[in-house]
Parts: structure tokens; sequence; C-alpha cells
């Protein structure tokens, strides 16, 4: 299977970071040491939905690069709480979060940093932390620590709701991915009720000429869960959950 | 230097670019050559020109570019030195195309000598110095630089190294200053050719000339972006500009491989094969014809002038890669391959 996953979406609030994470539960439930990384440097917020709170002193991957640790020392072992009792002795779930201090923020957009050591980063968790595999959550649009976390990808996940303006700006990402020779997978989310499913899947495989794994229905439970939990724990038979199932599956095949 | 548009693509090829080296295996390999030969301290510093002695020995710049423009840049590789003797075939290749092959030929050969790149030697029966990476021919070359005074010549000579690398180029002033005040040799030279009638009689400009050209500030990420522009047929991968008709690149790449390491050119052409040129202040600039270019900056020198780290590192890429020029069939590691990032796994998509 794919080692290295990187999720992006062209636009903001596809639901990237939730399908990611509960992603990357659902694989350690089948017993895979499991690490997601959270690269959206500027808009961090994937610790929220794995409940992990960033208390002061605490690393994160911005103290990675700036030479502060090792990007071990930002990495959080969350699988407790994250698999709820499910998976096996093999499953584990680490997360390494990226601060959530504005000075922080301001800090890595004012200075940047060095795109190499984020690829070194996420090297040395693979290997260290022995990982079956690594999700990237990745800042909307494109900047340089996404296209270096694409090309870096054994597989691209494309998030795209069924909406023009999502429609248009992947099409970006799949251009870029392409000329990066990174394969691709498509999740269509937020789909309402109602709509073609089966169209829609069509359409999208025909536009950009990459398979679809999953067709997510638009739900009101995940706007109630309101990012403050793992809806595949709280609502295992909902149809989301049942669906990100398959494309778990697909990525294990 | 012109601010020009760049032609639709290039701002995405720039950033793709980026990304591509940032993840290419290669990256680790330049790393570990890097953190391999850092601490190597033979040799040393050079010390005949009292700027050059300044220099911290333990600098140590390691920087490819390949021919579709990724960079790859490892330790010091922004830190400045004067470009020295690796000026020469760049010049050879402006007068090249200035007055084309057979004017320049009747002023400077292209028969390695042996000598030291100091000798005061000029071939007997022609009077021609031997070729144009010792001084004697460097300086013969100089002199064919156009131009109506020394302003426009001395302009002429910076915009083309300008396009090589890409950026304005500047000219360290001490360390001008220094030679101009100490090449005493030099400026015996090229008196003897005005004897001889191989320089023309503004002789005392083309020196001033010559001494600017050495004193010209480059890091070790310009020798690589002006190899691979060689690499490219003559165009800049990442400005996309042309810095010399693609006609005179196989000239200049022949008189590197075959004169381009001082009196240790033979033993390079045959152990490295590697078209290439050192300057005393610690650069080496090599060629990979339609690969990349590899520069070199460690002010460390053995004793015929060359960077001692910067032979080590040719000399195992060389080896590893089988990138001599005369190589067929080579069986072991595929270059191309560590250019793109690994990836475990290939069957989505």
């Amino acid at each position: 299977m794919p080692r290295t996953i990187s999720i992006h979406s062209f636009r903001g609030g596809t639901g990237k970071s939730n399908t990611s994470a509960n992603l990357a539960v659902l694989l350690a439930r089948e017993g895979m040491r499991v690490g997601v990384v959270d690269a959206d440097i500027q808009s961090p917020g994937i610790h929220v939905i794995f409940s992990h709170k960033q208390v002061s002193g605490a690393r994160t991957l911005n103290d990675f690069l700036w030479g502060r640790c090792n990007i071990t020392d930002a990495a959080y072992d969350v699988s407790e709480k994250a698999l709820a009792g499910a998976g096996n002795e093999k499953s584990k779930l680490f997360l390494i979060p990226s601060s959530i201090d504005s000075q922080d923020i301001a800090r890595i957009l004012h200075e940047g940093y060095d795109v190499t050591l984020l690829n070194e980063g996420f090297k040395q968790l693979i290997r260290d932390l022995q990982l079956d595999c690594l999700f990237i959550d990745t800042h909307p649009g494109v900047n340089e620590e996404t296209l270096l976390s694409i090309a870096i990808s054994d597989l691209l996940l494309l998030l795209l709701r069924p909406d023009n303006q999502d429609f248009q700006g992947t099409a970006v990402t799949v251009e870029l991915a392409r000329r990066l020779n990174v394969p691709m997978l498509a999740l269509v989310n937020k789909i309402p009720p109602g709509m073609d499913r089966q169209r829609l899947k069509e359409h999208v495989e025909a536009t950009y000429k990459v398979k679809v794994g999953a067709m997510l229905p638009l739900n009101a439970e995940i706007v109630q869960v309101a990012s403050g939990d793992l809806f595949v724990n709280q609502y295992p038979e909902h149809p989301f959950t049942r669906e990100l199932k398959l494309a778990a599956k697909r990525l294990m095949a | 230097m012109e601010k020009t548009d760049k032609p639709r693509g290039d701002y995405l090829d720039v950033l793709l670019n980026k990304m591509k080296s940032a993840a290419a295996p290669f990256r680790d390999v330049l790393r570990d050559l890097h953190t391999k030969y850092q601490t190597l301290n033979e040799g040393n510093v050079a010390t005949y020109i009292p700027e050059l002695a300044k220099a911290n020995p333990d600098w140590f710049g390691l920087s490819v570019v390949t021919a579709d423009g990724q960079v790859f840049d490892i330790g010091d590789a922004q830190q400045t030195f004067t470009i020295q003797s690796v000026s020469k075939p760049f010049v050879f290749g402006l007068a090249l195309e200035e007055h084309g092959r057979e004017k320049v030929l009747t002023k400077v050969g292209v028969e390695p000598t042996g000598e030291a790149f100091n000798s005061i030697l000029l071939d007997e029966a022609s009077n021609r110095p031997f070729n144009p990476m010792v001084n004697a021919g460097a300086i013969a070359t100089a002199d064919l630089i156009n131009g109506k005074d020394f302003p426009e010549r001395l302009e002429r000579l910076l915009r083309m190294f300008g396009k090589y690398c890409g950026r304005d180029v500047f000219i360290d002033n001490g360390v001008f200053l220094s030679e101009r005040a100490t090449g005493h040799r030099n400026r015996a030279m090229g008196h003897l050719m005005l004897n001889f009638g191989m320089v023309s009689n503004r002789v005392e400009e083309t020196l001033e000339l010559y001494f600017q050209q050495c004193s010209i500030l480059v890091n070790s990420h310009d020798l690589a972006v002006m190899g691979a522009t060689l690499a490219n047929g003559g165009i800049n991968p990442i400005t996309h500009e042309r810095a010399i008709p693609s006609a005179f690149v196989k000239d200049l790449l022949a008189s590197m491989l075959s004169c381009g390491m001082y009196d240790y050119a033979g033993e390079w052409a045959y152990r490295v094969g590697i078209p290439a040129k050192s300057g005393v202040a610690g650069g080496l600039v090599g060629v990979i014809p339609g690969q990349m270019g590899v520069g070199v900056f460690s002010p460390r020198l053995d004793a015929k002038g060359n960077t001692v780290r910067g032979i080590k590192v040719f000399q195992e890429l060389s080896e590893r890669f089988g990138l001599h020029v005369f190589e067929s069939g080579f069986q072991g590691e595929s270059l191309r391959q560590l250019l793109q990032p690994k990836r475990s796994d290939e069957s989505h998509g």
C-alpha cells in the first residue's frame, strides 16, 4: 500500500482534516502504525479532531522546522483515545501537530523555512516510528509545503465537493500532481441528498482522469460533532463511515 | 541585465523543479558526500594573492543544477568567492562567439601543456600560448573581447557571466586590487605576447580586464548553474536565456577536459573524465553534458592548485554514476532515477 499519502483540496471547507483523521483511524484499526502530520502550518487544526491539547512548550512541527528538536519529539501517541478500544495490539496512531500559537504562525509566514527539511522530517517519522502509513494533511490551495508534500507522496488524495469552484480548483492540483508524476485518487465529499451519485462519479473521473475512491454524503451528524471528535467512532454505522471504510480498503488493497 | 517576462510555463517549472529536487533521493547522495569530505583537511588556502589568504579553510559548498533546472545546494553554497581561473573557459567562449573559431585559434592553441598555470611558455613555432586555460592563454583570450573602450569591454564580459549565472555579477574590488598589485608575472606574460604580436597594443587594458575577470564573485550555486548552462547546450536552465551559441559549447568542454585542471589535467581526464575547470580560490565547475552542472567550493588546495575536496567529490560522483565521458555500457546506479522522488508504490492512479 502507499506509504506516504497527502490529502489536498484546492479550496477550504471540503472536510479535508476530518476525512484525513477518520481515514487514519480506520487504517490504524486494521493493525497499522499510522502517522498524521498537520502540514497545514498556516492554519493548523487536525489536532482538534484528535482532542489533542497543545500545551505551552510542547513540541510541534514548527519546532522541528526551526531546528529546535527532532521531529519525533513532536509526535504524540494518540492511539488510546482515537482508537477507543478498537484495533489490535499492533495498532498505533501518532499525531504531529503544527503550532496554533499566533506568534509561531506569524514567524513561519515571515521567515519561511527550508522545505527540504520537511522532506527529511517525513522520512525520519516513517523510519523512527516504523510507520506503515503517513498521512500529510496539507494547506488548501498551492504553496510550498503543499507542493513538496505532493511531490514526495506515493499517493495524493484529492478531496472535493460537487461544486464548480472546487471543480476548477481541483484541475490545478491535478495538473501539478501529474507534472510531479504522483498517482492520485479522488474523494468526493459533502454530496447532497438526491444528487445522482453515479453520474457525479463518472463526471469526476472523466474530468480529471482520476479514479474516485469514495463518495461521501453530506450529513448533519458530522456538523454536530463539529470537529470535536472522530466521526467513525461516534457513528460506526453511518453511510459516511461505511463509504470511508471502502476508501480505506481500497488504500490497503 | 534586461528583465523580461518569462515565457508562460516557466514560473511553474521553477516551482515544480524546486519541489522535485527537494524530494529527490539525489539530495541525500550529495549530503552524504558533503558530510564525508567536510572533515578532509588536506591542502592549504592559496596565499600568493594576499586577499585569498583570508578565506576560511573550512568553507565547503556543493551544488548541482540539472539541465532541466532542478537545484541542489548543500553546505556553504551561498558563500561567495572570486571565480579566478574558472572564468577562463567562459571568456574563451565569448571570444569564439565574437571572432569565430579560426581567428581565435591564431591567438591561442588548444594543446595541454603539462606545465603549471602560470608558466611563461609559448609555442615556439606559432608564438601562441598553448591553451586558454593557462594564464598566458587567458590573457590572449581576454584581449580578444570587443568594445570601444575598457568600460564597454568589461560590461560585455560581465553581461556574459550574468547570463550564465542568471543574475547580475559583481567584482570583489579588494581581490582585484590585490591581483593587480601583485600580478607581475601576468604583466610580464602580457608584454611578452605583445612582443610576439599575439596580443594587441592595448595590453595594459587587457591585463586590467583579466584581473577584473578573475575577481568576479560567485558561489558554488552559480558555478553549478554555469555548468548546467553548458550541459544544456548553452541555455541557462533556470532563466532559459542563451549564454553562448550551442555550436561553441563543445569547444569549451573539450578544452576544459584536456586543460581545465592545471597540470593535473591528464590524470583528471583519465580518472574522472568530466570537463571541468578549477580556480585558486577553491572553486571547481564540472559539466556532465545533457545532464547537469556541478559546482564545488572549498578553498583547501593541493600542490597543483586544485581544490582537494572538490576533486574527491567529482571522483566519487564519476565512479558511482558512470559519468566519465567515455563511459559506455555502465551497469551501476542510475542518476536519472535518483532525480525522481522515490515512491514505495506505483499501483495507484
